[in-house]
């Protein structure tokens, strides 16, 4: 099946209803993808009942998660984004966050900052990361925060 | 509470293919080109060039394709910017292409030529290629670039040229699946030296097939969104 359409998001009054009636159905199918490929207009998908489905939207459109690709009497897909995965980092001093920080844009890492970390969003194999930083860890310029332990 | 909707103008699909200079990237474009026409598939092509059109010019003259399909980007000194960072002039020449002609399947974009480090927005390209070639060392894979890693599909090029090179073709084929780690890889040689063209075992027909598999759709019977 090829699906070209967005028809909503699953919190759309009009789409919530149906779709709830479907879900005791046991009538709603997930289709999960990763952060990547939501940004692809053409991708081939399975869902989580093994349906395969072919996605190929518009130039305008963009995936989201929540958004519904197939919605009808009998049966409904909804698209959800893998959650992702951060490493949560604690520098030691200002000079170490300024350097740590300068690293990781040096590096084109994904980052975000919350409570005095810098948390880089894993792209890839964690292990990639952790041997880059492996000298600010070992050397306690850097602490891995929550049970983020390599 | 059925939801008809007319098929969408999404257009054709754009297929990116990027890797470093000289390792085949214009050579497989004059391979798929007549492989793409005889599945009845509508091609346009793009090539990014540094600062000259010589690639475009190629194309153009091999009698492949109507001249007027093609497009040239100038690139300038950077190459992976045009394709990642600020891809808007290769999207306006897509955009171009699409509207002069209406009917086409597949937009095939050449990058400029790159280090192992290039890759593609997903904003400019649906999938993207990625072609080295055994030329240029048995340890490639091992180098893991973003190009080998992230790619969609990783072309291993040039294998008639193995012997010649001290490379295992084989050797390489491995390691590079391993690297990639279930994403598609092939192996292919578009100018086999000494051997002609359109034999089989040039592996053309395959990169065709997972094109047509993971972004042409033309395997699927066409159903009506909500009347599944
Ligand atoms: N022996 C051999 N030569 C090839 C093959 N593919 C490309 N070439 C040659 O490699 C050179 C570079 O190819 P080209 O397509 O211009 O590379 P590009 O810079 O990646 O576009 C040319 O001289 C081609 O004829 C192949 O499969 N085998
Ligand atoms: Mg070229």
């Amino acid at each position: 099946m090829i699906l070209e359409h967005i028809l909503g998001a699953v919190t759309d009054p009009w789409i919530a209803a149906p779709l709830h009636r479907l879900e005791h159905q046991d009538a709603v199918e997930t289709v999960t993808l990763s952060r990547e490929d939501m940004s692809r207009k053409r991708l081939r998908a399975c869902t989580d009942k093994g349906t395969e489905v072919a996605i190929a939207l518009d130039r305008a459109s963009a995936l989201f998660d929540g958004a519904v690709l197939l919605l009808d009497d009998r049966a409904a897909i909804v698209l959800r984004m893998e959650p992702e995965e951060w490493l949560c980092l604690r520098p030691r001093d200002l000079t170490e966050a300024i350097s740590v920080g300068f690293f990781a844009g040096n590096l084109h890492w994904r980052v975000r900052f919350g409570d005095g970390q810098l948390q880089v969003a894993l792209e890839r194999e964690r292990a990639v990361y952790l041997e880059r930083l492996a000298d600010r860890l070992a050397d306690g310029r850097i602490t891995l925060i929550d049970g983020d332990q390599p | 509470m059925n939801v008809h909707l007319p098929s969408a103008p999404k257009g054709p699909a754009r297929i990116g293919i990027g890797g470093p200079v000289g390792s085949g990237k214009t050579a497989l474009i004059e391979r798929l080109l007549p492989a793409l026409a005889r599945r009845g598939i509508e091609v346009a092509v793009i090539t990014n060039d540094l600062v000259t059109r010589e690639d475009a010019e190629r194309v153009r003259r091999s009698g492949l394709i109507d001249p007027g399909r093609v497009r040239a980007v100038e690139a300038g000194a950077c190459p992976h910017t045009v394709i990642r960072e600020d891809p808007t002039l290769n999207i306006a020449a897509a955009e171009d292409l699409e509207a002069r002609y209406p009917g086409l399947d597949l937009i095939l974009l050449e990058s400029g030529g790159d280090n192992l480090a290039s890759t593609f927005s997903l904003d400019l390209v649906d999938w993207w290629m990625f072609v080295i070639d055994v030329g240029q060392g048995d340890d490639i894979p091992r180098k893991r670039g973003p190009g080998i890693v992230q790619s969609d599909l990783l072309v291993i090029n040039k294998l008639d040229l193995a012997p010649y090179v001290h490379v295992n073709a084989d050797q390489v084929l491995t390691e590079a699946a391993g690297v990639r780690k279930g994403r598609a890889l092939l192996g292919c040689a578009c100018r086999p030296h000494g051997r002609a063209a359109s034999d089989q075992a040039d592996g053309i027909e395959a990169i065709i097939d997972l094109i047509v598999r993971d972004v042409l759709f033309t395997d699927i019977p066409a159903e009506v969104q909500g009347e599944a």
